[in-house]
């Protein structure tokens, strides 16, 4: 079974909707920006990439998750045609939820209540839908949504689904971040040899999912042929490469398609000394003699890392490389590590290719991989 | 709009680690106050084995282990069950907001410096998941649930799923809320409710595989609903219901003639967020194995600040196994 992605919408540092997102990365634009959520001074990492929409320069504002989840779900909505959710299930991924609003309730007394940690109430005030779930899959979530959405389809208890997924930068992840990390990064620059570690972004992404041959408004982005979900069972925060590996190769089966298939990999990249070599040393394994090999890249390097929603983001972004035959490069990749040296990671600036077949990597806490496949549209 | 009936989804152990509470068959028991036999997290959190994790991590540890041993997939330190087969989802909704408000606490005192660097995992829910997952080493889908009032009851339905997609053969369905200094202040609506502090858990098989291990069935998942109102959600479960409800799990209403007895765990509990709804399913589990024919129907949500209203229906495995 296959099943076809009709409407698209994002939020991050790099634009307010898709294209703009898109046509930032194929320019090499970083949405990097000094930190504005929090008082700098208290942290050794003084930049994001995050989104400044606040309505003043102090405090910060509350449910700004919430926000962007609402305006990508309403941009995927109107892409496909569709007039309202209805009664059709809105599957979210998220690392943090509403923890930054539970952070300024605590701290400062804003206004909140236990039912605005997960994002069902602000989905049914705007789109009147009971029908959500919000999983807190790390920095997967959004992937594992889109997996239990085409779950879902297969099992015939929908026709649509819309998968999403948002994240704001909060104090307690950022600031437990910047304390582990044994160098402070001035950007995040996936697998060169120079990077000094991850650095969060923010933002949404939003995708109408629906089953072969019900597009309202007849067009596919893509076809999703394969979602894997998996979990290490390793260790709580590092990744572990044999889970990885069998990661992408239960996504293949599952779309039923080989190594040689794939034209583009969209990497999880989170810029970690551990996980790049890691993951790049675990596509060397799989991909292994695939002639040529694939063009691979990663968007963190100019979106930051958008936790939850960033492996449905890199999908999204999938799907416009896949229509247009256009990959972003990895923006501040120098230098490859070792581990990455056989890989034709896109440096400098943007490739043009041919490209029919996708695979989207996201690794998240907790040991949890979730790894798609996907089809150009027709 | 979603049919209301699961398939091929049994319940074959179950466990719970509640402050005050004896086992699941005490949650039958209404209105009791904490027994000298109760759970007690003094002494029960403790451990090698739970160091470094947190509370609702802990909790989640205990709930988990006499739920599979009960299934038979434990040998007493090691689980016997399929690895890459078996998926764990975990529903909680305020399990790590101690975290969360201590850190920014911290933070604010001391700068990022003052943070513990094992602090890192708490900042996402999805810790407890791992936990469980690293523990019995359980590869397929880790699923973390935070989705309200209903979250619990939505967990069993996304367990039926991953059995029903043939992701996974076997589900360990954890609900677990503790009670913090932040949890305490959040939930204070100036009635002195209590909260609960503590775990349940259920390992949902896939019926085939049950059947083929030989172990018995406790109970069967059948019929799920989501609504904006719980009435509503009831309605449609219930007429999945092949016969009278024996048992109905609810904060109010709705009883039919023919119905039988209704509890609310929260009168006694207090405040279940998350964890209510494989608390329902562990005393709808308990229910059953006294009443081989009966059905138990489940509701959580439906207040004016959620967003939906759950029901799920669980009835007697007779003849399934």
């Amino acid at each position: 079974m296959s099943w076809d992605i009709t409407g698209i919408g994002a939020v991050s540092a790099l634009g307010s909707n898709p294209y703009e997102i898109f046509d930032g990365l194929c320019a090499g634009c970083s949405g990097l920006g000094p930190l504005r959520a929090f008082d700098a001074a208290k942290y050794r990492a003084r930049c994001a990439y995050e989104i400044d929409d606040r309505a003043g320069p102090e405090p910060d504002e509350p449910f700004r998750a919430s926000r962007w989840l609402r305006a990508a779900v309403g941009q995927a909505l109107a892409d496909a045609g569709l007039e309202g959710i209805g009664s059709r299930p809105v599957l979210v991924g998220t690392t943090l939820r509403e923890q930054r609003s539970a952070e300024l309730w605590w701290r400062q007394g804003t206004e909140f209540s236990s039912c605005d940690l997960h994002f069902g109430p602000t989905l049914r005030n705007e789109f009147g839908t009971p029908y959500s779930y919000t999983f807190a899959n790390a920095c997967a979530a959004a992937l594992y949504a889109l997996g239990m959405a085409t779950d879902m389809i297969e099992l015939g208890q929908a026709d649509t689904v819309v998968v999403a997924g948002t994240d704001s930068i909060t104090e307690s992840a950022f600031g437990s971040l910047d304390r582990v990390q044994n160098r402070t990064p001035e950007a995040l620059r996936p697998f060169d040899r120079e990077r000094s570690g991850m650095l969060m972004g923010e933002g949404a992404v939003a995708a109408v999912v629906q089953r072969s041959g019900t597009a309202t408004a007849g067009r596919v982005h893509a076809v999703v042929r394969g979602v894997s979900m998996s979990c290490d069972a390793h260790h709580p925060t590092a990744p572990d490469p044999e889970g990885i590996v069998w990661a992408v190769q239960d996504a293949y089966r599952r779309a039923g398609v080989t190594a040689r298939d794939i034209d583009l990999v969209m990497l999880h990249g989170s810029g970690t000394q551990l996980n790049d070599e890691v993951e790049a040393a675990a596509m060397c394994q799989v991909l292994g003699d695939a002639v040529e090999g694939p063009l691979l890249t990663a968007i963190k390097s100019m979106t930051g890392h958008t936790l939850g929603g960033s492996g449905l983001l890199s999908l999204v972004m999938a799907a416009l490389s896949l229509q247009k035959g256009v990959v972003a490069p990895v923006l501040g990749l120098n230098d490859p590590i070792e581990q990455a040296r056989s890989l034709r990671l896109v440096r400098g600036m943007a490739a043009t290719a041919d490209l029919a077949v996708a695979q989207v990597n996201a690794f998240g806490f907790g040991g949890i991989n979730a790894v798609a496949v996907l089809e150009k549209g027709a | 709009m979603m049919r209301p009936e699961l398939k091929d989804a049994v319940v074959t152990g179950c466990g719970i680690a509640v402050s005050g509470v004896a086992g699941p068959g005490d949650l039958l028991a209404a209105g009791r106050a904490a027994s000298a036999a109760g759970f007690d997290p003094e002494t029960g959190l403790r451990g090698r084995d739970l160091r470094h994790r947190d509370r609702a991590s802990r909790f989640a540890l205990r709930a988990a282990e006499p739920a599979l041993n009960e299934a038979g997939l434990s040998d007493g330190e090691r689980y016997t069950g399929p690895e890459h087969a078996t998926a764990v989802v975990v529903s909680c909704n305020l399990g790590n907001l101690d975290s969360v408000c201590q850190f920014a606490d911290t933070i604010a005192e001391h700068t990022v410096t003052g943070l513990s660097p094992l602090g890192l995992p708490q900042t996402s829910t999805n810790e407890i998941a791992g936990w469980l997952a690293i523990r019995y080493r359980m590869r397929g889908p880790n699923v973390t649930l935070c989705n309200g009032a209903t979250s619990g009851l939505d967990a069993l339905h996304w367990a039926a799923n991953l059995i029903a997609a043939r992701r996974a053969e076997v589900v360990l369905v954890v609900g677990v809320e503790p009670d913090t200094e932040p949890v305490a202040r959040l939930l204070d609506d100036g009635t002195g409710r209590p909260r609960l502090d503590g775990a349940a858990a259920l390992v949902v098989e896939a019926v085939g595989h049950a059947t083929r291990r030989g172990v018995p069935a406790l109970a069967q998942l059948r019929g799920y609903a989501r609504s904006p109102r719980s009435d509503e959600a009831l309605a449609r479960v219930r007429a999945t219901a092949p016969g009278p409800i024996s048992l109905l799990l609810a904060r109010d209403g709705g009883p039919l003639p023919g119905d039988g007895r209704v509890l609310d765990l929260t009168a006694r509990l207090g405040h279940c967020s998350g964890a209510l709804g494989v608390l329902q399913g562990a005393a709808g589990v308990s229910h059953l194995r006294e009443d081989s024919v009966g059905a138990v129907l489940a509701v959580a949500g439906g207040e004016p600040r959620d967003d939906a209203a759950a029901a799920l229906l669980l009835t007697a495995a007779a003849g399934v196994s």
